[in-house]
């Protein structure tokens, strides 16, 4: 729009200037955006606690629970092994083969990505990936490793089959 | 509000651009080398139930394998376009649109709690995108001068500064609230014990710590009350700097001593910056202006009848952020000797020339690599200008484009006789 056009708008009888307009609009988003803001990084562990019931999380932004970087860390460790299983030997398979991207400046299997595939209900589709991945192997074991105390027994593993891939 | 509302330099989004361009790359095209593990139908995929609706996830998970390759390519292109500052708008919209795509198809590889904050991020700065007013191929195509003192609405800004803090409150509040657990318990030590495979790095005082359960309560203490703190340091102007520099040091150490996403350590400084005031940026930029003036600048002679000439030094102060260059139109210079002995007619006529303080003169492809040299915006040239066999290419371009600029931009060219034709008819006599 001219800045011609802005002031005739601006001088008209009745109508509200189109620079106000203009703030008037900034102020309600400025309003709303810090709301929601405030209203997600609350919202899961504060304010759904003090209301009693489960209020919506906004779709399509924000983190579902808030920012929540490293806040509970437990002395005990939980993470997943895929073994290759030919006959009666089973190989461990080192993780990296079987997620191969390699993240910027870190480590991704170190995060415990591999732990995402303990879930039965991903069997499927994690074992036919498997597959496509070492097509010689002839099955898989999926195993959920624990470390139950790391302070008190740092070698101790616990360690039971999750699911297998014939 | 009046923070909010008021209008000041755009500075500092525009210098936020390529910091946010490089951390959506950094983190999202190293799982576009692994498409079919990741993206393809082949791949293995987790989808995120709690940030997308289930119909996004579905209409997502339905693109056909091509449809993946080519939003792939495109992301791509628009990263790189967005960090150069190239159609800004459209790019950073491609670029935002292509991160919820990758996302929404699988969020194993890229979907962590900081790749949410990188997207609350895209989308302001998305929503209003000042970020091509500077340091911008879109300010470089515009020869737009103005752009790094352009005033914008700040409340842009304002929010990325809320939520900065927001977030290291939240995160500190967290860690003694909602089940955190580091005023009951002791997680830095327990962190100091995970497992070769775990989290933690192998860092150097890392086995020291392990042995040192009161010191590693006392860190996690310190951490908490530091989160506090560094982010309030921010907005006094006395403790600002110092803010930074805590801030940014945190982050480093936070990625030397954890495999955590480096979205942290790109993104975070970068919007710690945000609380350095416009003004400040462009007053640093004055001071080196002052300093170059002071020093003596160097004068750049050009054809200002010609419109090609005069368009490409239009570009050119763009990238003289510090002004090192006096430009002169020849024609409008009396005395040529002033500036340097031997300076000729002849010669202004078939090249632009520069003469540096020190007296130093070079004309055509010559100046050109000196001022690759001496402008901060050309140094990514200097290595190719200065290849062997360069010279001897980009002397003949030179002087093929030289020789012909009259022909472009015809409307452009100062007509100096009588009023019509004059601007082509002129070209051939001229060159």
């Amino acid at each position: 729009m001219t800045k011609s056009a802005t002031s005739l708008i601006d001088s008209a009888p009745g109508k509200m200037p189109a620079t106000r307009l203009r703030q008037l609009s900034s102020v309600v988003f400025v309003v709303v955006w810090i709301a929601l803001f405030f209203y997600e990084t609350l919202r899961l562990n504060y304010l759904s606690p003090l209301l009693g019931r489960a209020l919506p999380k906004l779709p399509l932004l924000y983190p579902p629970a808030g920012w929540i970087m490293f806040y509970q860390i437990e002395p005990r460790y939980g993470y997943a092994e895929v073994y290759r299983i030919n006959g009666k030997s089973a190989e461990l398979i080192d993780p990296h083969d079987i997620f191969a991207t390699q993240a910027i400046g870190y480590d991704n299997i170190h995060r415990n990505m591999l732990v995402s595939v303990l879930d039965a209900r991903r069997g499927e589709v994690f074992c036919a990936y498997l597959k496509r991945k070492f097509p010689d192997a002839g099955g898989f074991a999926i195993v959920h490793a624990e470390y139950p105390d790391l302070i008190a027994s740092p070698d101790r593993v616990l360690r039971r089959v999750s699911y297998r891939c014939e | 509000m009046r923070a909010f509302l008021k209008e000041r330099p755009s500075i500092g989004l525009s210098l936020f651009r390529p910091a946010l361009a490089w951390t959506v790359g950094a983190h999202v095209i190293p799982s576009l080398f692994q498409l079919s593990d990741n993206y393809l139908h082949s791949g293995f995929k987790l989808k995120n139930g709690s940030f997308f609706p289930l119909s996004i996830l579905g209409f997502v998970e339905a693109s056909p394998d091509w449809v993946v390759r080519l939003v792939a390519i495109l992301f791509i292109f628009s990263t790189v376009a967005f960090g150069l500052g190239y159609k800004t708008r459209l790019s950073c919209a491609l670029m935002t649109l292509g991160c919820y795509y990758f996302y929404a198809l699988n969020s194993l590889h890229i979907g962590t709690l900081s790749y949410d904050i990188l997207l609350v991020t895209l989308t302001l700065v998305c929503l209003f995108n000042y970020t091509g007013d500077a340091f911008s191929l879109d300010q470089f195509r515009r020869g737009d001068v103005a752009g790094f003192w352009r005033l914008r609405p700040f409340f842009v800004q304002r929010l990325l500064q809320v939520q900065l803090t927001g977030i290291f409150w939240g995160t500190a509040l967290a860690k003694f609230t909602v089940g955190g657990n580091w005023l009951t318990d002791n997680p830095y030590y327990a962190l100091m014990h995970y497992p070769q495979q775990g989290v933690v790095r192998d860092f150097p005082l890392r086995s020291f710590l392990a042995t040192q359960p009161d010191l590693c309560h006392s860190l996690g203490l310190c951490l908490i009350v530091f989160e506090f703190l560094v982010s309030l340091s921010w907005w006094f102007g006395r403790t600002r700097w110092l803010g930074i520099a805590l801030g940014t040091a945190f982050q480093i150490m936070l990625w030397l001593t954890l495999h955590v996403p480096t979205i942290f350590l790109f993104l975070f400084p970068a919007m710690m910056l945000f609380f350095v005031p416009p003004e400040e940026w462009l007053a640093w930029i004055e001071q080196r202006r002052s300093y170059q003036a002071s020093r003596g600048r160097a004068v750049l002679l050009y054809d200002g009848h010609c419109g090609f000439c005069k368009e490409s030094v239009k570009r050119l102060q763009v990238l003289d952020l510090f002004g090192y260059i006096d430009l002169r139109d020849y024609h409008t210079v009396a005395n040529l000797a002033a500036i340097h002995p031997s300076l000729s007619l002849a010669r202004l006529e078939s090249e632009m020339v520069l003469v540096e303080p020190d007296g130093r003169v070079s004309g055509g492809f010559d100046a050109f690599r000196r001022l690759c040299l001496r402008l901060a915006f050309l140094a990514p040239l200097a290595p190719f200008v200065h290849l062997p066999g360069a010279k001897a290419i980009g002397g003949r371009a030179y002087r093929w484009v030289a020789t012909h600029r009259y022909l472009f931009l015809p409307r452009a060219n100062h007509c100096a006789v009588g009023g019509s034709g004059g601007a082509a008819g002129s070209s051939s006599t001229k060159t």
